[in-house]
């Protein structure tokens, strides 16, 4: 049981003025393991990850995290969040929100610099990010100058010089090019090689296979309604449907029009 | 209907857009500062300090034909910094000391300077007496304007806003003010880029011919519109910094590295500063 980093018990979580969020969530998360979080809109993925970062809390239920309880009073400790910070990086959906500095170099620097890192170990781990990211063409520019992809790898680097244990990851594929998802996809499967957790909210249901070993499916209701491996998820085609995760496509053969759903 | 009355219609459209643009022209495009140029090549806070001392110097001395000669050199500068004479002197020459022209106009005349007439002449009535001491002071304290603004404008053109945000840590402010100003900057662009979208998407509903009153309600609603994207973003970004481990006190990269030629660079200008007051003292 030691292995455990996160465990939810009956999450419900509600927006200030909004319905709720989160309906009653439980879910185990091993050391190591690559999860993909499923659902059509506005079915929690992006709240259950700021859930796991620490960034909100459970109005009602618990979510421990490497064993202890994760509250807002645990996060006002300056340790306590400094040490729970450097296990565990979010990579937002939108990469304007997590690149907020005026350079690309001082965008990577700043989770290392805040948790304590010495200067130096962040200048050398500017340049094996950027290495591993391919962006060292890009470190003296300034985000709002870059395409959608490039901010998405610098949001990556961003996170990927913590180095933490787990990686939290929002929609990272969404509105990219082929050859950009391919890079976050290696990205992400080669950081699970390296041991690090992999939790990656996501709609394409293309890259579950390799980016997961487990898929959860959050449903209309706000709660987890499936929780298996790649394969069956996909094969479910009837769940896939009733759940709004089925890309249709229209096309014309022959001058007449055609409509078949498209699954990888 | 008349383009004339279309124009007066979406004058509001145009005004805004037109201030986003040189918004983003002149304070968000770092064009010429990521230039291979001279003064590009040196360190922000030495050359911050240098072009201090310029100021301080162009304010201070009292010849228009020494404040002048600081002037050619900073024209000399923005040449070597491969900024376009054009643009510096549309910049530097065109609205400000115009403007200031305007201010000094008065004190041309005998009215308000007294002195050794130099012209006159007769106008719808009026006598008007340009003096010696009235004409001295406009023209030193139009070359004076011309001077400061090129200075401020060409170190501006030839420092990226980042690099000069991070000058005022050197200079004692406080690190949090630093890393405020420096995000207002950040997403300035983001939000003038959002605003010209939205007109943008209005526009390709409603064409381009709007009542003037409805253009003003557009306006109220993009106004009311942008103020809540701006919050639930600030709460966001905010999230975002503390996920990085953000706790309330900034730790930034102290990113600056002087070399000779820097140093050599701070020598030169004192020097040059030194050698204006002296040459002012003696005049």
């Amino acid at each position: 049981m030691s292995d455990i980093i996160f465990e939810l018990q009956d999450v419900h979580y509600s927006y200030p003025g909004k319905f709720p969020a989160l309906c009653g969530v439980d879910m185990t998360i091993r050391s190591g393991e690559k999860i993909a979080v499923i659902g059509a809109n506005g079915t929690g993925k992006s709240t259950l990850l700021q859930l796991l970062d620490g960034l909100i809390f459970p109005h009602h239920g618990q979510v421990r995290a490497f064993g202890e309880l994760l509250r807002e009073n645990s996060q006002v400790d300056e340790n306590a969040a400094h040490r729970f910070r450097r296990r565990v990086g979010l990579v937002f959906q939108n990469a304007d929100i997590q690149l907020f500095c005026p350079s690309v170099r001082e965008d990577i620097a700043f989770g290392p610099l805040q948790l304590g890192v010495a200067e130096e170990e962040v200048r050398r781990r500017i340049l094996e990010v950027a290495q591993v990211l391919d962006i060292r063409h890009l470190l003296e520019r300034v985000p709002h100058q870059l395409s959608i992809g490039e901010k998405r790898r610098v949001a990556i680097a961003s996170v990927l010089a913590i180095d933490p244990d787990v990686y939290l990851f929002d929609e990272p594929t969404a509105g990219l090019d082929p050859l950009t998802v391919r890079h976050i996809i290696d990205f992400i499967v080669n950081a699970n090689q390296r041991g690090k957790t992999i939790i990656t909210a996501t709609h394409d249901l293309h890259i579950i296979g390799e980016i997961a070993d487990m898929v959860y499916v959050f449903g209309q209701n706000k709660r987890i309604i499936m929780g298996e491996p790649p394969d069956s998820v996909l094969n479910d085609r009837s769940f896939l449907e009733i759940n709004n995760l089925v890309h249709i496509h229209r096309h014309h053969h022959d001058g007449r029009e055609h409509v078949h759903q498209h699954l990888p | 209907m008349s383009n004339a009355l279309n124009k007066k219609r979406n004058f509001i459209e145009r005004s805004i857009l037109s201030a986003l643009a040189f918004l983003k022209d002149a304070t968000l495009s770092e064009e010429y500062a990521n230039r291979k140029g001279f003064l590009q090549s040196l360190d922000p806070r030495l050359k911050t300090v240098s072009f201090l001392a310029f100021l301080v110097t162009a304010i201070s001395l009292k010849s228009a034909v020494l404040i002048g000669s600081l002037y050619g050199f900073c024209f000399i500068l923005a040449i070597f910094s491969r900024i376009p004479v054009r643009h510096f002197l549309i910049r530097t020459l065109l609205f400000i000391p115009l403007f200031s022209l305007f201010m000094v106009l008065p004190t041309l005349f005998s009215i308000v300077t007294p002195g050794e007439p130099v012209c006159s002449f007769h106008v719808l009535g009026l006598n008007g007496i340009i003096t010696r001491p009235g004409l001295d002071g406009a023209v030193l304290f139009v070359v004076r304007i011309a001077t400061s603004v090129s200075l401020v404008v060409l170190l501006s053109l030839t420092t990226r806003h980042s690099e000069l945000l991070k000058v005022l840590r050197v200079l004692g402010v406080p690190q949090l003010f630093v890393l405020t100003v420096s995000m207002c900057f950040r997403y300035l662009y983001l939000f003038a880029t959002m605003v010209e979208n939205i007109f943008t998407a209005i526009k390709s509903r409603v064409g381009v011919v709007s009542h003037h009153r409805h253009g003003q309600n557009v306006v109220a609603w993009n106004l009311a519109n942008t103020w809540n994207r701006t919050t639930q973003m600030s709460e966001e970004v905010y999230m975002a910094m503390l996920s990085r481990g953000y706790t309330g006190e900034p730790r930034l990269l102290k990113v600056f590295h002087a070399t000779l030629k820097d140093w050599v660079w701070l020598c030169c200008a004192v020097i040059i500063c030194a050698g204006l007051f002296y040459r002012g003292q003696i005049l």
